[in-house]
């Protein structure tokens, strides 16, 4: 059946059987930057935004996103301020999980400006990085929200 | 400025690729850890489904693997593991080919396994592999034993005659999953003959050796692309999903892309689950005079790179230090369980969780503060390490130094503990790369070096653009595809920067000399720049590189050495990765949870190639150690695993790690690798930092019921 979302703010109509998943559906698609790693909703390498909250589209059956607005990685413009502070910080390594990431932390930054480390912490807790980029992603999330400070 | 493509996701990893016609495949796995296979039904699966069992590959050479010819693409007459590929089919949707999987019926008559190395060696225990070859130089010394490594050196175990004090104990790693976020994936698909394999490997010219083996072709008819991998941490090395995607596609005459589930990752390949027992014997003054190894490494059912490993872990177990009289027995054997390979700290991990345990087991013996005791001990420029090779370029005892203040040691040692390490690299070796000027005046850097997200076309071109004098933004690194790169031994045990960066320099010096030919002139009255080529004091003779399109430059790098198996003598590593940790911890002494206050790592970087890479790979690779110190651990039960999803098996979030520190020391005349030098000693610091705190733990990882056993009545 064809479920129609919003993708990055395009009308798409997502081919999808109603027992399959909004990863999947999207992958189909060509939205690429959303990976199955886990299939659990543990490690957030198929974080979308759905409705500008982060989701584990691992998670989803595809019918239930009818009519959601879905952001993934693809929609980003140059000029981006956290995509560009992850790249000018370096702060990934494979870049597979660096999607979700991203997505997790424009969600964060909606909700909290200005966050502490603490919340930074927890915000990402459910967005596993092997590579192990920690350090430099809470800096370039701490460098975003400085510049938006200013 | 534009955003990177991994950033934006448009990147595309080894799962990505696709080729028209593509054809999705799944393999049926044994439930069972040793099992008769007695019949293979695929009757019911749809006839447009390609199925593959053992009459489809019985024209092939029957077994595969780098090191012993012991695995088959889908089982014969038995299965070895729970997981063991059994049959395969090929679909033309994922869904398709899952639904078609689970009507091939199989017939097993389960026999008895044998899942610990020492059992296995025992007469009784059922033997996995009979009739094969095991190379001449590998020593299968008892029942299921692949290899045994020996070192002797000095007076070996007399040596402990030696000694006033001799301390001894048993240690233990448990096995671990890499974990990398992307799964193994391959495409292979033929055409006029030719095998063309485009997959996520750090082994390209192994797998296209042992593929020409296995489907008895030459290697020329063999192609491997590289796709470039979401991480590895030594799962992508050697053959994997190549063999069965390469013999689908024949079967099927269609591209067949594998790629496998979480589940199947955590029953294909892992870390070898080790046992030591080790002595260590000084003199009252806390010179070391003797040491013994005793080691059993489980590689599962085959051996992949497991007597490789058995022989790193061997010597990395010995440790940094002077020890005249030391003695090495470090058994690889076979068991029932799913086989184990390379993993990111290559065997030393394993082997410096036991010998720095011990050493801080010593120094409690002796009443030496362990740091001095180490320093006391530690090898130093133009002394022997236990292989007989005379070390050189020797920084221990500065990473020591440079960890032991960061957590302010001298201010006192309670919950606090060090590791220093030495590791080996791929030895002996050879690297070839070559540079090319294209049609645009470009320079293409021709490398096999892979990429696993370690950032090597940055290093690459950094050192390329440095011996030519030229900007980066100049180089390019071409296509990793076997058809055009020069050979390379493989991307593994953080050799790839040491070895590119001397084989690029030869590579310069050669275009510079075929760039001075061309203007006839000798090499060093060449002056090559951004804007062009020409020859000093005659600026009117510049040409743009473009003018100079064709012109290559090749260079190579070898490493020669290798041990004596029996002996143990020769040359362990061309250079050394060479690096301490330091932990502070507090423990619960009611829960035995601990958490780390402090943790530090000093690693020798000699020249640091791109800055933000060394400092994000000795920052993964510090994560990774934290993983393996405080959680990361595979359970089997029977031979299953029971804990193979990323919920039961934990890797670090960033709520894992504290905020850590770290130096990378420069310096020397060479660029080391960075991949894997705090893996190994951050589990052995923490270790011993818990210690410290009253609980001397044996066993990685340092869960908190290990904690709570190992307490010292007090």
């Amino acid at each position: 059946m064809k479920i129609p979302v919003r993708v990055n703010e395009q009308p798409v109509e997502l081919e999808s059987r109603t027992d399959e998943t909004l990863l999947t559906a999207l992958r189909r698609a060509g939205f690429r930057s959303v990976r199955l790693t886990c299939g659990i909703g543990v490690c957030g390498a198929c974080t979308v935004l759905i409705d500008g909250a982060p989701i584990s589209s691992c998670l989803v059956l595809t019918p239930a996103a009818v009519g959601a607005g879905i952001t993934t990685t693809e929609g980003l413009q140059d000029g981006d301020r956290i995509a560009s502070a992850f790249q000018e910080l370096s702060a990934f390594q494979c870049g597979y999980c660096t999607p979700g990431f991203v997505l997790t932390t424009r969600a964060l930054l909606l909700e909290h400006p200005d966050p502490t480390d603490d919340e930074i912490s927890h915000a990402l807790a459910g967005n596993l990085c092997r590579c192990g980029s920690y350090l430099k992603i809470k800096q370039a999330v701490r460098r975003v929200a400085e510049s938006m400070r200013h | 400025m534009t955003l990177d493509p991994r950033i934006t996701g448009r990147f595309e990893y080894g799962q990505d690729q696709q080729v028209e016609g593509m054809l999705h495949a799944r393999i049926l796995r044994s439930p069972h850890a040793h099992a008769k296979v007695l019949s293979i039904n695929t009757s019911e699966v749809p006839q447009h489904v390609v199925t593959l069992t053992r009459d489809d590959v019985a024209d092939l050479e029957p077994l595969y693997g780098p090191m012993v010819k012991d695995q088959p693409i889908v089982a014969r007459d038995r299965v070895l593991h729970v997981g063991d590929a059994v049959a395969a089919v090929a679909a033309g949707t994922p869904r398709e080919a899952e639904e078609a999987i689970a009507l091939v019926e199989v017939e097993y008559e389960e026999m008895p396994a044998v899942f610990d190395p020492v059992d296995a060696t025992g007469d009784a225990a059922p033997l996995l592999h009979d009739g094969i070859e095991i190379p001449a130089e590998l020593r299968p010394d008892g029942r299921n034993m692949c290899h045994r490594f020996r070192l002797r050196s000095g007076l070996g175990q007399d040596g402990f005659e030696r000694a006033d004090v001799v301390v001894e104990d048993t240690f233990a790693v448990a096995a671990a999953a890499h974990v990398a976020m992307e799964p193994h994936a391959t495409l292979a698909y033929w055409e006029a003959g030719r095998l063309h394999v485009i997959t996520g490997t750090q082994t390209p010219f192994n797998v296209r050796r042992d593929l020409a083996a296995l489907f008895r072709l030459s290697e020329e008819m063999i192609r491997i692309v590289v796709a470039p991998m979401g991480g590895s941490f030594g799962a992508k090395t050697f053959m994997r999903l190549e063999p069965v995607a390469a013999a689908l596609a024949r079967k099927a005459r269609r591209p067949v892309r594998a790629v496998l589930t979480r589940a199947e990752e955590f029953i294909t390949i892992n870390r070898h689950p080790a046992r030591f027992h080790i002595r260590l014997g000084a003199t009252r003054d806390g010179t070391f005079v003797a040491k013994s190894v005793d080691a059993w490494w489980n590689t599962g059912a085959y051996a992949d790179c497991g007597p490789s490993v058995c022989t790193k872990g061997g010597y990395a177990a010995i440790g940094p230090y002077r020890i005249p009289n030391v003695n090495v027995d470090s058994r690889c054997v076979y068991t029932h369980l799913p086989p184990a390979g390379a993993f990111r700290g290559y065997a030393a991990t394993q082997g410096v969780w036991a010998s720095e345990r011990m050493t801080d087991l010593m120094a409690d013996r002796l009443g030496i503060d362990p740091l001095t005791l180490r320093l006391r001990n530690l090898l130093r420029n133009g002394d022997s390490f236990a292989t007989g090779e005379v070390m050189h370029d020797v920084r221990f005892a500065d990473c020591l130094r440079k960890a032991a203040e960061a957590v302010d040691w001298g201010g006192g040692r309670k919950n606090k503990g060090l590791a220093v390490m030495l590791k080996g690299m791929q030895t002996p070796s050879r690297t070839g790369v070559a540079l090319e000027i294209n049609a645009g005046g470009h320079i293409v850097l021709r490398s096999a070096t892979t990429d696993m997200g370690q950032r090597p076309e940055t290093a690459q071109r950094n050192l390329a653009a440095e011996a030519l004098g030229l900007s980066p933004d100049l180089v390019t690194v071409g296509s990793n595809d076997t058809d055009l790169v020069p050979f390379d031994t493989r991307t593994t045990s953080s050799r790839s920067t040491f070895m590119m960066s001397n084989a690029i320099r030869e590579a310069a010096n050669d275009l510079r000399r075929k760039i001075a030919q061309r203007f006839e002139v000798a090499p060093e009255d060449l002056v090559l720049s951004d804007e062009g080529a020409g020859v000093a004091g005659s600026p009117d003779l510049r040409r743009p590189l473009t003018d100079l399109t064709g012109l290559r430059g090749d260079g190579t790098f070898v490493t020669p050495g290798g041990l004596d198996p029996d002996t143990g003598q020769g040359i362990a590593s061309s250079h050394w990765h060479q690096a301490a940790a330091s932990a502070e911890v507090s423990v619960d002494p009611e829960t035995g949870v601990t958490s780390i206050t402090r943790l530090h790592t000093a690693v020798y970087a000699g020249n640091v190639v791109d800055r933000p890479g060394a400092e994000l790979q000795n920052e993964g690779s510090t994560i990774f150690g934290i993983g393996t110190a405080r959680f990361e651990g595979i359970v089997f039960e029977d031979g299953q695993v029971t804990n193979g999803n990323l919920s039961d098996y934990e890797i670090p979030s960033i709520l894992d790690v504290p905020d850590f520190t770290y130096d990378l020391l420069e310096g020397g005349e060479h660029s080391h690798g960075l991949g894997e030098m705090a893996v190994p000693v951050v589990p052995a610091a923490i270790g011993n930092a818990v210690a410290a705190a009253g609980h001397p733990v044996r066993n990685l990882p340092i869960t908190a019921e290990s904690v709570l056993d190992a307490s010292l009545v007090r």
